[in-house]
């Protein structure tokens, strides 16, 4: 089956950079076609995960993949990793220092939008071993979230 | 159908793929030896004729503008040429427009307010809902929208729906003569002198409501010579202050603040917003905006030119130079706000400030002319990519080697126009 894959390696801490691999996600996407309300679902999703490897952890590893019936997009790092993931997730926590606050980052809403916008999100993630976030959307029509 | 901005005189192109890199669109491709243009994906933006060589590709703004004497002739002037001449009142300068021929001048300073009136009524209106998407983009530069059709059809929505002061000033100007003089429509001619290639089509301004606007453009480039000696000759004159011509009001420095990145919005009182000039700056920006980078941002002003409007190609003066003539207007004259904001109100809830039709309805504008590419093969590009050279040469005719690629997969190119390629296929066949 047709599959399209593709990686990046995200530099901690380098914000100059950082979003590249979500624009050329968004970018792809568009080539290929894809519906624009579903490229904009991901393209918030890969963005807000990029931010996270990029701000939070340490030698990140960013994957797309693109099938006839779904994308997936997989963020990993090797940094601290979270501690407690059901807090994490909450609306406006977070654990960023004021040096990232006044960048703009730190609202505690990144982990929240991804579990909105993406179809299936699933975490592990290990106190000092590192992070992985899993995002899926569906591509075959009709199959969104709340049906599935 | 979207209509042509630009021609290219190709007896004179010598195939230096110059264009072909500066296309923000990658509407140009080089073959055999000449610039080969696709019009359906041209937003105007005039980045090809400012760095062709040759001077082979003009803007379809009219250079040369016999004025028909039977007719009322109105020029409407875009705030960018105040900043062409440096020491020179803004009034000097319409005056000297008239002494082109012109019947009228017209300066946008008032609709220029009314407008910002209506940003922030339409702000204000929206905010507590978040009803409209935020971040609204401003809808003045027409390339920026068109980009965004293209490109970013999903921000369609973000445009926000008010008529530009362009469009508004030329419908009520059109009434006016009207009544003024007792002619009819056709009797009249408005042109608009501008510093935008993106305006070569009046009938195919921005939106499909604006057509007809505006009958004739102009560059900026092409009065200036002429004006210039207007300009001496009113400079030695006394000082009159009792103008005739009622469009011509006293213009004040909000239009010369506006033509450079940042007037539009610096007379805002409203923190959440930005402003975001240049090509390159603003296609990240249109990518983050997509991305919910921007979602708390009230309000964008994107212009495509560098510096803003004064940076367009059809300017005359260097921008630099422009954006200091502008900073010593907005010096002597300033910004005031002079038109009663209840009666402004009053306008905008009548609704006269909105356009009747959505930008979204220009997603049909630019139907996508690329069918969209199977997963394959965007596969198959990502294994062609890796073969070439990566340096993004231009020889084979396209500005990268991304795009070579996908125009080989499209069957729109040959794999034997790239000289890597050619080498890898010539050394196969050698070993067969
Ligand atoms: N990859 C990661 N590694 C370690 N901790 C993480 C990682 N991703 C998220 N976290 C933790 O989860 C918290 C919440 O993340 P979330 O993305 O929701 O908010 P934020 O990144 O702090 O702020 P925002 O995303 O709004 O800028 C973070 O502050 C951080 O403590
Ligand atoms: S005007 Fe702009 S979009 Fe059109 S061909 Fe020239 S560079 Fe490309
Ligand atoms: S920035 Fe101004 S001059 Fe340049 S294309 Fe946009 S509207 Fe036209
Ligand atoms: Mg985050």
């Amino acid at each position: 089956m047709a599959a399209l894959k593709k990686s990046f390696q995200l530099k901690s801490r380098d914000f100059m950079h950082a979003g590249e691999a979500s624009i050329s996600v968004q970018n792809m996407l568009k080539q290929i076609g894809i519906e624009p309300a579903l490229i904009r679902r991901v393209a918030i999703c890969a963005y807000e995960g990029e931010m996270n490897a990029v701000t939070h952890g340490e030698n990140g590893n960013f994957r797309i993949e693109v099938n006839t019936d779904k994308i997936i997009l997989d963020i990993s790092d090797e940094g601290p990793g979270i501690e407690d993931i059901e807090k994490a997730m909450e609306k406006g926590f977070s654990t960023a220092t004021e040096e990232y606050r006044e960048m703009g980052f730190g609202a505690g809403m990144g982990l929240p939008n991804m579990e909105t916008n993406s179809d299936r999100m699933d975490i592990e993630s290990e106190k000092g071993q590192g992070t992985r976030v899993v995002m899926r959307f569906s591509l075959s029509p009709g199959s969104r979230k709340n049906e599935t | 159908m979207i209509g042509e901005y630009v021609t290219f005189q190709l007896d004179k192109c010598t195939g230096c793929a110059h264009c072909v890199k500066a296309c923000p669109t990658r509407a140009i491709r080089i073959r055999s030896l000449k610039a080969v243009h696709h019009p359906d994906l041209c937003i105007g933006c005039g980045e090809c004729l400012r760095v062709c060589p040759e001077g082979v590709i003009q803007s379809n703004v009219e250079s040369r503008f016999p004025l028909d004497p039977d007719k009322t002739n109105a020029a409407i002037i875009s705030p960018v040429l105040y900043s062409q001449f440096p020491d020179t009142m803004p009034c000097d300068v319409l005056r000297a427009v008239k002494e082109m021929g012109f019947d009228h001048v017209v300066d946008l300073s008032f609709h220029l307010e009314m407008f910002q009136f209506a940003v922030e009524g339409f702000i204000a209106q929206n905010r507590e809902t978040r009803q409209a998407p935020f971040p609204l983009i401003s809808p003045i530069c027409p390339v920026v929208i068109r980009l965004i059709a293209l490109k970013h059809p999903t921000l369609l929505d973000n445009i926000l729906p008010i008529r530009r002061p362009a469009v508004m000033i030329a419908d009520d100007v059109r009434k006016k003569l009207q009544s003024i003089h007792n002619i009819t429509a056709s009797e009249i001619e408005i042109f608009h002198i501008t510093p935008c290639p993106s305006k070569a089509l009046s009938q195919e301004m921005v939106l499909k409501d604006e057509i007809g606007s505006v009958d004739r453009t102009i560059g900026i480039n092409a009065v200036y010579p002429e004006l210039c000696k207007h300009v001496e000759n009113i400079r030695e004159m006394e000082l009159d202050i009792y103008d005739t011509d009622p469009f011509a009001n006293i213009p004040n420095a909000r239009g010369p603040m506006w033509s450079k990145s940042g007037g539009e919005i610096n007379p805002l009182r409203d923190e959440g917003m930005l402003s975001v000039s240049g090509l390159q700056e603003i296609r990240r920006c249109l990518e983050k905006i997509e991305m919910g980078v921007f979602d708390e941002m009230n309000y964008i002003e994107l212009r495509v030119c560098p510096q803003g409007c004064l940076g367009g190609p059809l300017t005359a003066v260097d921008r630099h130079m422009a954006k200091q003539t502008v900073q010593k207007l907005v010096r002597t004259f300033g910004v005031n706000r002079r038109l009663p904001p209840y009666k402004l109100q009053r306008l905008y809830d009548r609704g006269w400030f909105f356009a009747n039709i959505r930008p979204s309805d220009l997603t049909g504008y630019y139907p996508d002319q690329r069918q969209a590419l199977t997963i394959d093969q965007m596969q198959e590009i990502e294994n062609l990519l890796s073969l070439l050279p990566g340096i993004d040469c231009a020889v084979c005719g396209a500005p990268d080697c991304r795009t070579f690629a996908e125009d080989v997969v499209r069957g729109r190119a040959r794999r034997s126009d790239c000289f890597r390629l050619r080498e890898i296929d010539n050394g196969k066949e050698g070993d067969t």
